[in-house]
């Protein structure tokens, strides 16, 4: 059986979850061995390949590129992990929501007159719109699973891997029929 | 003019893209850094109390937690106008070197070792810790555990490895037990081991390679960085210092408060990363760099036998100001020794564990400004509050952000030393991405948000057409 | 007293003359979630989550409320009933800005507790993300109102145990929040006698003590009970 593919990515976040990721530690070693890594940040793959069996997506959508990132995932993905706090309610990086929209926050910010250098200005399409409302990924696509967590410990995702690994190992069920409908603990951050 | 993108730039933290434009003749004219990612703390974090700051402002960053947690808990010192006991200190300094080890370890081993092991040119897939992990599954193991480390030293103090709400304004909430203690001496002579054989490869690959110390962002500059009084390698408090290409020192300030009076900030309009700069030498003489090969250049001495060994061997390769931003990696790694000696130190300071670690006090200033060494540079909390403790106006000046204009200075020579024409092998593409890598960026920390953006922004619809407008 | 037999999820329960359906649950050891209701206040029956169905009543009875009677057959954990808790919880969660990773009661919350319970790892409600200001304007406390899910527990400690009656809710639907005094700042309330109990009673991290970092937030529920106990019972537990 050709190895999982597995993928992450980060949308707005911190890369806190990444981290948790790493945190692994050496099981990363064994991880390696039973997955080929297809897409990360961690890696140099530029676009996101099709056929991908997992993917792990960190952070909210805050702007037009997580957007359409995230609508490829959704496209060429088996199983779509909502991963971290960001990615399932929104959390810190939606903070700016109660504000209003995009503007609301760029504007203010921008006429602060604290620099006494200001810059000829024009934007370019080099940056993407910033969208009106920061979203958990769940309004933008259907999620197979959610794992909570600011970030999510890194036993918690050691045990959705493991279990999905060995899932896979017997029967294929959990890949093929990703909405089973887990209860992770919820409780996000007890330190 | 034609214009190749990469997109995104990987293996580094954070969301960005480089342009890089070419002339009629197909010669690289600019490269130019674009930092895509954009949240808002210094918006929305108005209107909270100040005391939240710390664990709001960790969420800045999943790698640096630590170094916002410190700077934030420092300007909360200074609403309080306390000093924090010296217990509450010194565990200050201990999770910080235990951050400063994860941080230098994850950025040498999990992101840059790749490059350096398998080569720019090796195929993109395996070029990454897993491809690491294939190829020397030792070393991987050795890196992976030198940053758990360190992680461990945050999770024994803070209680969690990520974003730990420990440092507060005051102090700290939990002393060090004996048996973390004991946990963490442990560990001491295998990550001893493991940073002197990551400073064996990396120096044989200096050797081998002139031609990327010489091209990978090679330019005078000036230096900021924190540093003691007696002119020690300092990581947390300090004498804020700006430095010359010759060594000479500019500016010497003992009170953060007066960071604007040598910290000028600069809009790019194609990039939501603020460019800063030193005052007095106005935009863009005024570029300078911060993080491990600032501090290095900065100080005198380390101040611990092993690192000190390691700076004057370094300083005989590079000379007594290292300029080349390659430079980088192998300051980075001296940086580890000297963090591994301090932690021992800290461990046998029975001043660590005596003592109140948390003062306790009202509000009795409204401008706090925090300032703390992290991994990548100095970093500065700057609140302002109203009378009952709420945030009226935050400014965060980040440490990759003062490494902006060199950031982009370098892939700009980068990019004009190995590209000709639109064709470009992917192995040149990421010598570019590598040379950001360099200098180890957090861009989610870089992008905060805002402040004081002069800026127009655009919004076009999907046809392209503008919507709206907006002008500072 | 005298004493009467239902029966709750299939079980035989004796309760006394008087009981509801939620203290005899309690006696018999079967747990039902509640928000809105805490030993020694009145109850209110506002929050929903201790609905049950009752044989014989088309309609949910709210347990802390509906007296136990002679013969009563009561279902507290139907599929139905968990699914309202999970809708009731969820809409809280989207109603205003809780965010437990940066909370003062992190860990110590009971929203998060019955959110956990129920195992929801996701509110499928779209988020209102509404505005509202804190007030730490008080010495000792301040009050967050993106936590708030308007239990009205400050209000009764303030009004039935300290009597100040500092609290009250204001405004209308979703419009509604819990104000001091005439809506002025806590810290200028001339009614306050800055005795914490809402403090105390406050089931999320909307009341808190000054100075509280992520997760500090500690308290003892039990004693407004206890006070109750002293006050009218004349017993101190010691």
């Amino acid at each position: 059986m050709a190895a999982l593919k597995l993928a992450t990515a980060w949308l707005g976040g911190c890369s806190g979850c990444h981290m948790s990721f790493l945190d692994m530690d050496e099981w990363l070693l064994e991880l390696a061995g039973r997955v080929e890594l297809v897409y990360s940040p961690l890696m140099d793959s530029k676009v996101y390949p099709s056929a991908v069996d997992l993917c792990l997506v960190e952070g909210a959508v805050a702007n037009e590129d997580n957007r359409e990132l995230l609508l490829t995932i959704r496209k060429h993905t088996r199983v779509l992990i909502a991963f971290g706090d960001c990615a399932v309610t929104g959390n810190v990086t939606a903070m700016r929501n109660p504000f209003g929209g995009a503007r609301e926050v760029l504007r203010p910010v921008y006429l602060d007159n604290g620099d006494d250098n200001p810059c000829v200005p024009s934007a370019r399409p080099s940056l993407p719109l910033l969208l009106d409302r920061v979203e958990p990924i769940m309004s933008v696509v259907a999620v197979d699973h959610y794992l909570p967590g600011c970030p999510p410990p890194a036993a918690r995702i050691r045990r959705i891997l493991e279990e999905l690994l060995d899932d896979r190992a017997s029967q294929e069920q959990l890949l093929d029929n990703p909405r089973r409908g887990h209860s992770w603990n919820v409780s996000s951050s007890i330190p | 003019m034609e214009r190749i993108i990469i997109d995104p730039v990987t293996r580094i933290e954070g969301h960005a893209r480089i342009s890089i434009l070419l002339d009629e003749e197909g010669k690289v004219s600019e490269a130019r850094f674009h930092v895509t990612e954009f949240r808002g703390f210094e918006k929305f974090c108005q209107g909270r109390p100040f005391w939240e700051m710390a664990g709001l402002s960790a969420r800045i960053c999943g790698i640096c937690p630590v170094s916002h947690l410190l700077a934030s808990s420092r300007a909360g010192d200074a609403l309080l106008g306390i000093r924090v006991p010296p217990a509450a200190e010194k565990l200050r300094r201990l999770m910080n070197l235990g951050q400063f080890i994860q941080s230098h370890a994850l950025s040498f081993f999990h992101l840059s070792a790749p490059d350096l092991l398998l080569g720019w040119d090796s195929p993109p897939q395996q070029r990454n810790v897993f491809g690491l992990i294939a190829a020397n599954r030792d070393l991987a193991r050795a890196g992976i555990r030198l940053r758990q480390f360190g992680q461990e030293v945050i999770e024994l103090l803070g209680g969690r490895k990520i974003h730990p709400a420990w440092s507060v304004p005051g102090g700290v909430r939990e002393p060090l037990t004996p048996q973390a203690r004991d946990q963490l001496l442990r560990w001491l002579p295998e990550v001893r081991q493991t940073v002197q054989t990551a400073l064996a490869f990396c120096k044989r690959f200096l050797d081998e390679h002139p031609e990327e110390i010489r091209v990978f962002g090679h330019f005078p500059s000036l230096f900021l960085a924190l540093v003691q009084p007696n002119g020690n390698w300092e990581h947390h408090d300090g004498l804020l210092v700006v430095v010359d290409s010759t060594g000479q020192r500019l500016a010497e300030l003992s009170d953060p408060h007066d960071y604007a009076s040598i910290i000028g900030e600069h809009v790019e309009p194609d990039s939501y990363l603020k460019s800063p700069f030193y005052r007095p030498f106005g935009y863009p003489a005024g570029l300078y760099r911060v993080g491990p090969l600032a501090r290095l250049n900065v100080c005198t001495r380390m101040g611990t036998p092993l690192a000190d060994a390691e700076l004057q061997e370094f300083r005989q390769r590079a000379g007594r100001i290292a300029e080349s931003s390659f430079l980088y990696h192998h300051a980075r790694l001296i940086e580890i020794v000297a963090a591994i000696e301090l932690v021992e130190r800290l461990l046998d300071d029975p001043e660590l564990q005596t003592g109140r670690i948390r003062a306790e006090a009202s509000i009795n200033r409204q401008v706090g400004v925090g300032i703390s060494e992290a991994p990548r540079g100095t970093l500065f909390h700057h609140y302002e509050i109203d009378e009952d403790g709420l945030l009226k106006r935050v400014n965060l000046i980040i440490a990759t952000g003062q490494n902006n204009l060199a950031m982009n200075r370098t892939i700009t020579q980068i990019a004009q030393h190995y590209i000709r024409g639109k064709n470009i092998p992917e192995g040149m593409l990421n010598r570019v991405e590598a040379g950001i890598r360099a200098f180890d960026p957090c861009l989610s920390c870089s992008t905060h948000a805002v402040g004081k953006m002069a800026l127009h922004v655009q919004l076009f619809d999907a046809r392209g057409n503008v919507v709206d407008e907006v002008w500072r | 007293m005298a004493v009467l037999t239902l029966t709750i999820d299939e079980r035989p329960v004796s309760a006394r003359e008087g009981d509801t359906i939620l203290q005899a649950a309690r006696e018999a050891g079967l747990t039902i979630p509640t928000l809105c209701q805490l030993d020694g206040l009145s109850l209110v029956g506002a929050c929903r989550l201790c609905l049950v169905e009752v044989e014989g009543s088309r309609r949910l009875l709210a347990a802390c409320v509906t007296r136990a009677t002679e013969g009563m057959i009561v279902r507290t954990a139907t599929p139905r009933l968990i699914e309202y808790r999970r809708m009731i919880v969820e809409l809280l969660l989207a109603e205003r800005n809780h965010l437990c990773a940066v909370c003062v009661a992190n860990g110590q919350c009971e929203l998060q507790q019955l959110a956990t319970n129920l195992g929801i790892d996701h509110v499928r409600f779209r988020y209102q993300f509404p505005q509202y200001a804190v007030d730490i304007s008080h010495r000792q406390f301040g009050h967050d109102p993106n936590r708030c899910v308007l239990c009205t527990r400050c209000v009764r400690a303030c009004d039935e145990i300290e009597g100040a009656h500092t609290w009250d809710v204001a405004g209308r639907g979703s419009h509604c929040t819990v104000i001091t005094d005439l809506a002025t700042p806590w810290g200028e309330s001339t009614t306050c006698t800055s005795c914490g109990k809402c403090v105390q009673a406050c089931p999320t991290g909307a009341l808190f003590h000054r100075g509280s970092t992520v997760a500090e937030m500690r308290r003892d529920r039990s004693r407004l009970s206890l006070l109750v106990l002293a006050r009218e019972k004349k017993q101190w537990l010691l």
